[in-house]
């Protein structure tokens, strides 16, 4: 075994986790090698100041402003995280999507519309006509109609 | 078994209280974590409490594959990375080098109190290559396995070997002054 193989094996001996054939090999060299045991010293002198390193105070308050953090980024930023709303908006979605097969989707052909049906009432047109007028008048024509009967007559029929 | 696991569930599920609790239970290894992977410094605690952050945003996607403990130092290695990159593209628009890394620890400094120990070590730490930094760190600082250590940093564990190796050899002359004198805790 040579030195620059036994290196990672020091550390993991200073460690206290090297077993078995590895440790029998780096034992082996440590005998015979004067360089590697000195680098061992070395790795268990600095372990041992690292490890007997004192815990990191904690500033009175640390709590209180990670829980300010989240509360400010759930109250201001979360009304423009997009995820969020996403699953908050989602049931919405699905009930809008359904109604829209439901309702919307779902018209036969030739039904008459509220306003439609309003404006043929106030104009004395049949229903066939109504339907036909449906067609081809314009939005604003149909909503005088219905505002204004008396002169529905004069409705713009094209 | 996780002993935060318990806890862990009830954050997931919106409970602050108990979320409150693994921060009781994490703060001072996380800040201690932030605090030498960022080389001691004024950031730390902004770092610490970003980790937080982010962890009760992600706690939902928290598979409990690891233990919360090491989850929560990827977290942490992840937002000491990013603040790092940002840091560094900053500090080398206006200086080449920083004055950090040519400022060893000084031998005449005050070492009997446990604030001085740490700043030593943590001044020393800053020395090192990032990826030296946080390999030392996760082990002898934090405390975590071979194992964990490879699967926090993604590298097999002879790197990690390799990597505590080496810190270990850059900061024998670093800690020299201190290393002549009696551990104690």
């Amino acid at each position: 075994m040579t030195c620059d193989r036994t290196a990672p094996l020091l550390a993991s001996l200073a460690d206290g986790m090297l077993d078995g054939e590895r440790r029998a090999m780096l034992d082996a060299h440590l005998a015979v090698c004067g360089a590697c045991r000195a680098s061992l010293g070395d790795q268990i002198a600095v372990r041992a100041w690292l490890t007997n390193t004192p815990d990191a105070c904690v500033p009175d308050g640390f709590r209180d402003r990670v829980r300010a953090r989240i509360e400010k980024d759930e109250g201001v930023f979360g009304v423009a995280d997009f995820r969020l709303w996403t699953l908050r908006l989602a049931p919405l979605a699905a009930l809008l999507a359904l109604a829209a097969c439901l309702g919307l989707g779902a018209k036969p052909s030739g039904a008459l519309t509220g306003a439609t049906t309003v404006a043929a009432a106030s104009t004395g047109f049949s229903p066939s006509r109504v339907v036909d007028w449906e067609r081809t008048v314009s939005g604003d024509a149909l909503l005088e109609a219905a505002l204004f009967p008396s002169q529905a007559g004069a409705a713009d029929v094209r | 078994m996780d002993a935060d696991r318990a806890l862990v569930e009830a954050a997931a599920g919106g409970d602050r209280d108990a979320f409150d609790e693994l921060i009781r239970r994490h703060e001072s290894a996380i800040l201690g974590l932030c605090r030498a992977l960022s080389g001691g410094s004024a950031d730390a605690e902004d770092l610490a409490q970003e980790v937080f952050v982010r962890a009760w945003k992600s706690l939902r996607t928290f598979r409990g594959d690891s233990a919360f403990r090491t989850w929560l130092h990827r977290v942490a290695i992840n937002v000491a990375r990013t603040h790092h990159a940002s840091r560094g593209k900053i500090m080398r628009l206006f200086r080449p080098v920083s004055p950090r890394d040519e400022d060893p620890p000084d031998a005449v400094e005050p070492i009997d109190t446990r604030l001085a120990r740490r700043d030593i070590v943590e001044r020393a730490l800053a020395t090192l290559p990032d990826e030296l930094r946080e390999a030392i760190t996760l082990r002898d600082l934090q405390g975590l396995e071979y194992r964990e250590i490879a699967a926090l940093l993604d590298v097999p564990i002879g790197t990690v070997e390799s990597r505590i190796f080496r810190a270990r050899q850059r900061l024998r002359p670093l800690l020299a002054p201190l290393l002549d004198r009696p551990v104690t805790s």
